[in-house]
């Protein structure tokens, strides 16, 4: 009897509960879906996140940190540790090559409007050749941006892709609202005025600049 | 019976204890566990690490888990109950390895994980990991240029439980998509395996015979891919692998599949193993947990430079 009572009394709970459950999926069942909704939205957004800080802390960065180009590639090649303490992110992942804060001012020599990676080759100097290459979009390469800010540390993110999706995120941002901007026709011979960052890699290739202000000239 | 069934169990006892006694006298122990080593480059990060180990003077127990979350947990148990004083460890799956990590952790085995991300810090002392976006770019921006930014193309995926599978997609494709001429007709996982991505390049092949490239999630996959297209007669379709075994270099060297991207894995392991040292020596953790480790572009230029996941110079 007792026994009974008790399976009487489970079932009665279950039986319960189950009413409570339904109950809930019955009347708020769009409550409950926007609620999963919220709780993606307070998972990482890279997009929103580069929005919120380009202005406020990485446009000062690189103004502040950024070397003219000429300087910081000589210095680069000559000691990279000591540009990279000048120039550099002294908290870059040990393993990584330098990336350097940069001033790209010259004069257009070549560009690669064809290629959806398009670049302006820059002379910096003065002697009629190209010292930096800089991308304009809209397709870009590499995280030179991201890299460049000593802020910015893969031990902060969940994992390589939310790191991965931030990196992205600069170059879009770059091209959103700076390079989606600047003229496409008749580049060469005009000047260029770039603030940006590269990363020092190996290959014989021109240094690849990421800008994140970028002015071109008018047509001379 | 039952009186049988307690010697025994005391014997066996007696043995266990013997066992774990044993190695005080020895040298400390790092157990190396990683995936199968059918693939070279799993077998090259317990070379990597076992070498090193006992360069630094250490026992070493060489271990793996298939892949298998289960098993792997049965493997730190058995590093646990051996007495390990640090595991190498190359996970079975990004969530699943939190808990065997954890299990570690808390019976004062450190972990030092190496090739794949788990998704919680604090819980292992290092993870040193190749940047595996960064590789995918790379990759990717080769296999542009050589598509002439167009054409069809597939892409065969890792194994899905394995975050990597899932970076390298994103960074072929963070690539890849600014290029709205090239166009994706097939995307299929074939788990990192060369007779799958054989069989599964077969039937692709079969559905879509305009196909003008491949990329790969990893070589062994891209091995399987290349094979299935030439035995189909098509070995004008371009195949881009990821990381750098001497199989791809050797394929690369012959003109057959066209770039991978190399993952210093050999170097990472013997990383891990100093680091796993000083803790053991010194109780000195690595400044920072997470490490990323860069990847290099190889095609025809370099290849003749790389043997067992290192570049010469």
């Amino acid at each position: 009897m007792p026994n009974k009572l008790t399976r009487l009394t489970l079932g009665l709970m279950l039986a319960a509960l189950a009413g409570i459950g339904l109950g809930a999926c019955k009347i708020l069942p769009t409550p409950s879906a926007q609620g999963g909704d919220s709780a993606n939205n307070s998972a990482f957004n890279p997009d929103g996140k580069v929005e919120e800080i380009w202005a406020s802390k990485v446009i000062p960065y690189l103004q502040q940190k950024a070397g003219p180009f000429a300087e910081v590639h000589a210095q680069a090649k000559a000691d990279q540790a000591a540009a990279g303490a000048k120039y550099g992110n002294p908290k870059k992942q040990a393993n990584s090559p330098w990336t350097f804060a940069v001033r790209v001012e010259g004069k257009i020599v070549a560009a690669n409007t064809q290629s959806r990676a398009g670049t302006i080759d820059v002379d910096v100097d003065g002697d009629g050749t190209a010292d930096a290459r800089v991308q304009i979009g809209p397709a870009m390469r590499g995280t030179a941006l991201r890299d460049s800010l000593d802020f910015v540390q893969f031990n902060d993110f969940t994992n390589q892709i939310d790191f991965a999706q931030f990196g992205k995120a600069f170059n879009a941002y770059a091209d959103k609202t700076v390079l989606s901007k600047l003229p496409r026709e008749a580049l060469e011979g005009r000047t260029a005025k770039v603030l940006g960052a590269y990363t020092i890699e190996s290959g014989q290739d021109l240094p690849l600049v990421t800008p994140a202000e970028a002015e071109i000239g008018p047509k001379p | 019976m039952k009186f049988t069934r307690r010697m025994t169990l005391a014997a066996f006892a007696g043995v266990l204890a013997l066992g774990t006694a044993m190695p005080a006298y020895a040298a400390d122990l790092i157990a190396i566990i990683t995936p199968s080593h059918d693939n070279p480059f799993f077998k090259a990060e317990a070379v990597g690490a076992e070498a090193k180990a006992k360069e630094l003077g250490y026992d070493t127990l060489v271990l793996v888990h298939d892949d298998d979350a289960n098993k792997q947990s049965e493997l730190i148990d058995t590093a646990i109950g051996r007495g390990a004083k640090a595991i190498i460890l190359d996970n079975a799956g990004a969530d699943a390895t939190v808990a065997a990590v954890q299990k570690a952790k808390d019976a004062g085995v450190p972990s030092f994980l190496i090739d794949r991300e788990i998704n919680a810090t604090g819980v292992a002392v290092a993870q040193i990991v190749s940047n595996n976006y960064q590789g995918a770019q790379l990759g990717a921006q080769e296999f542009v240029k050589l598509m002439g930014e167009k054409g069809n193309y597939v892409e065969l995926v890792g194994k899905e439980s394995d975050t990597n599978a899932g970076i390298r997609s994103k960074g072929y494709h963070d690539v890849i998509d600014d290029y709205p001429d090239l166009k994706k007709v097939a995307q299929q996982s074939a788990n990192w395996s060369q007779t799958e991505a054989y069989s599964k390049m077969e039937s692709i092949l079969q559905a879509n015979p305009d196909i003008k490239g491949v990329i790969s999630g990893n070589d062994t996959m891209a091995m399987g891919a290349y094979a299935a297209l030439a035995a189909a007669g098509r070995k004008d379709v371009i195949v881009v692998g990821f990381d750098g075994s001497n199989d791809v270099r050797d394929s690369i060297k012959s003109g057959g599949i066209k770039a991978t991207v190399l993952q210093p894995a050999y170097a990472q392991a013997q990383m891990a193993v100093e680091q796993a040292s000083d803790y053991i020596k010194n109780k000195k953790s690595p400044e920072k947990e997470k490490q990323l480790m860069d990847c290099v572009l190889v095609n025809g230029d370099n290849a003749p430079k790389l043997e067992t996941f290192a570049l010469t110079n």
